[in-house]
């Protein structure tokens, strides 16, 4: 027979109190993600179209794909889908612990220094700085600064826990404490923060920490953070208790024990040490615990309950991310076996994958986090469930139709390669695909345009308007 | 030149979380589970006010309207175009 729930002394039920600077790190988070997402469409977009047409920037050197391509990618994971995903953890962390985030005067400033980073990422990149490395391009300073603000993003969220009236940490809260911590110091450390020049090693050895680091980027950052969120979201949509918390702690546990240095599998057809491919590639495979885990717990505790999930546009959208997870899971899992990735390595295939992990999954459950907590860090309801319905129908038609083309056009490419076909005959095979996906690519586009007009009408409604 | 780094690396992760776990061992964090499947349905009751259907200006829906039409429209297009084109 289940306790009911701990009737805590809740030191300052968060309900009542209705100054005006609550939630205001939530807030900021959630706006900075609307927006940026914006941004980061339209550069990913932009650099789709250059590859149809690769003349159109001309001698804009700062509009060249090369620069644009980085742009996106710092943009989706630090633009879009983190601060997401953040948004929602400064909501629940406080709620689940039964106090106030320690500080909003701290949470403001790192959204500012955050946006600064953001800024000065996109200007510098398009500059041409970059330190040349994949998911480590931005330079020196502005490496300083993301690892200072996930710094300060650990303290206020490290002193609301001690503060907490809540004795239990619920599996959310271990997901996102965790996520920050690990991030702060796997950023430092995968951009060799301590060689401020190039930030980098020399030779095999630094394309091996770069990829720790780049596949934590999803599996210790993206991932946990996004487990915090569905965990949160779900059961309360359901109005029911999740499925198991032991179950879900054995999920968390086993991701940091397994996910931390599977890097590896980006680097199988490099010559790096065997012993680091065989962990990499028998971890990869092991990640089936942690993901079934997370998974089962989810899905049993929604089992009989569609009908909620439904109902509840957050949940909605991060359903659907579970389900984007199990497929991406299950894939990259197959593709760190050397005998697929003797065909998907190199390609679009991968560039598919990308998109199902980082947009289908985690980037749906920050958009569902984001419409999880907006009704309560704004006191009103969400301005159109119409407008997030459409938002939603936009993304998973775009995400899915990127996989669908981009898988095909990576097996093109893959099987050329094996076949020694030349290139130029291929880029011509594969121009329709591009195509294809630069007008899903609008679609997505479409979606973050409306998302941030959604939300904006959300939290700023007009005066004399309706609540 | 390899090895320290990466055994560095790897072994920071795991004593970091070995030091966390059994902290959390001590301070009861694995006791009480059932409680904890409850945490997150805390303020269920007092759940926020339902979502808005509709109190969509008429002009902001054809705005938006316009958009996700021609988002569609021109995917629409661009698939049309390419499977016309690339006929071999
Ligand atoms: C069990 C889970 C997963 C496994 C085993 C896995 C495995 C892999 C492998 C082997 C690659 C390299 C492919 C190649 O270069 O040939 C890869 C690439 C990638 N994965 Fe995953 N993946 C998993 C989950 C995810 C998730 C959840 C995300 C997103 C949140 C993600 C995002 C990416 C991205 C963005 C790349 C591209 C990296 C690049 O730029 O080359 N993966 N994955
Ligand atoms: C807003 C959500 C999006 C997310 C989270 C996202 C994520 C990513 C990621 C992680 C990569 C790196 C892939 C890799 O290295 O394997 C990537 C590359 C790319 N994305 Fe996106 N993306 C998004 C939207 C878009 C849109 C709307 C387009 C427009 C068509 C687009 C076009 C591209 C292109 C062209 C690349 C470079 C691929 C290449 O180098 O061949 N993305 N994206």
């Amino acid at each position: 027979m289940p306790t009911p729930p701990f009737e805590g002394k809740g030191k300052r039920p968060a309900d009542e109190i209705p100054e005006p600077g609550r939630y205001a790190t939530a807030r900021g988070f959630c706006l900075t993600s609307a927006f940026w997402m914006i941004v980061a469409a339209s550069a990913g977009l932009l650099g789709a179209t250059e590859l149809i047409a690769p003349d159109l920037p001309g001698s804009l050197a700062w509009l060249s794909f090369g620069r644009i391509r980085p742009v996106h990618i710092n943009l989706v994971l630090f633009g879009f889908v983190t601060p997401g995903l953040l948004g929602a953890a400064f909501y629940y962390v406080p709620r689940l612990l039964r106090t106030e985030l320690f500080s909003e005067r701290l949470g403001r400033l790192t959204v500012l220094a955050w946006n600064g980073a953001l800024v000065a990422i996109v200007v510098s990149l398009c500059m041409g700085y970059t330190q040349g490395r994949e998911y480590a391009e931005p330079v020196w300073p502005i490496d300083v600064l993301v690892v200072g603000a996930f710094g300060l993003i650990f303290f206020n969220l490290a002193l609301t826990v001690k503060n907490r009236e809540e004795p239990l940490l619920y599996v959310s809260i271990w997901y996102v404490l965790a996520a920050v911590i690990l991030t702060a110091v796997t950023y430092a450390l995968g951009n060799v923060i301590w060689r401020p020049d190039s930030g980098a090693l020399s030779g095999i050895p630094d394309a091996i920490l770069l990829w720790f680091y780049g596949h934590n980027v999803f599996g210790l950052l993206l991932t946990p953070l996004s487990a915090g969120v569905a965990y949160y979201v779900i059961p309360r949509a359901c109005r029911a208790p999740l499925y198991s918390h032991t179950l879900s702690l054995l999920g968390f546990w086993s991701l940091l024990v397994i996910y931390t240095h599977i890097g590896t599998h980006h680097l199988l057809q490099v010559p790096v040490p065997t012993w680091l491919k065989v962990i990499a590639v028998t971890d990869s495979v092991a990640m089936v615990i942690p993901v079934m885990a997370f998974l089962i717990n989810i899905w049993y505790t929604a089992r009989g309950r569609l009908g909620e999930i439904h109902a509840d546009i957050g949940a909605k959208f991060v359903f659907t991310g579970t389900v984007m997870y199990f497929f991406v899971s299950i894939q990259g899992s197959m593709m760190s076996l050397p005998q697929v990735q003797r065909v998907t390595h190199f390609n679009n295939w991968v560039v598919g994958h990308a998109h199902v992990g980082v947009l289908g999954f985690a980037g749906m459950i920050a958009i569902g986090g984001l419409y999880a907590v907006l009704p309560k860090i704004s006191g009103r309801p969400l301005f159109s469930r119409f407008l997030a319905d459409l938002q939603y129908w936009l993304i998973l038609i775009g995400v899915t139709g990127f996989t669908v083309v981009l898988t095909v056009a990576g097996l093109i490419q893959g099987n050329a390669w094996l076949n020694g076909e030349t290139v130029y005959r291929v880029l011509g095979e594969i121009h329709m695909y591009y195509i294809v996906r630069a007008g899903l690519g609008l679609m997505v586009f479409s979606a973050a345009l409306i998302g941030m007009y959604n939300m904006a009408r959300t939290l700023f409604p007009r005066k004399g308007g309706a609540p | 030149m390899i090895y320290p780094y990466f055994i560095t690396y790897m072994a920071a992760g795991l004593i970091l979380a070995g030091g966390v776990f059994a902290w959390a061992l001590k301070n009861g964090q694995f006791k009480d589970q059932q409680r904890a499947r409850y945490l997150p349905l805390e303020e269920s009751a007092k759940a926020g006010p339902p979502s808005d259907l509709s109190r969509i200006r008429k002009t902001e829906l054809g705005v938006l309207a316009g958009l996700a039409v021609a988002g569609l429209g021109a995917s629409g297009a661009a698939i049309v175009f390419s499977l016309l084109q690339n006929r071999p």
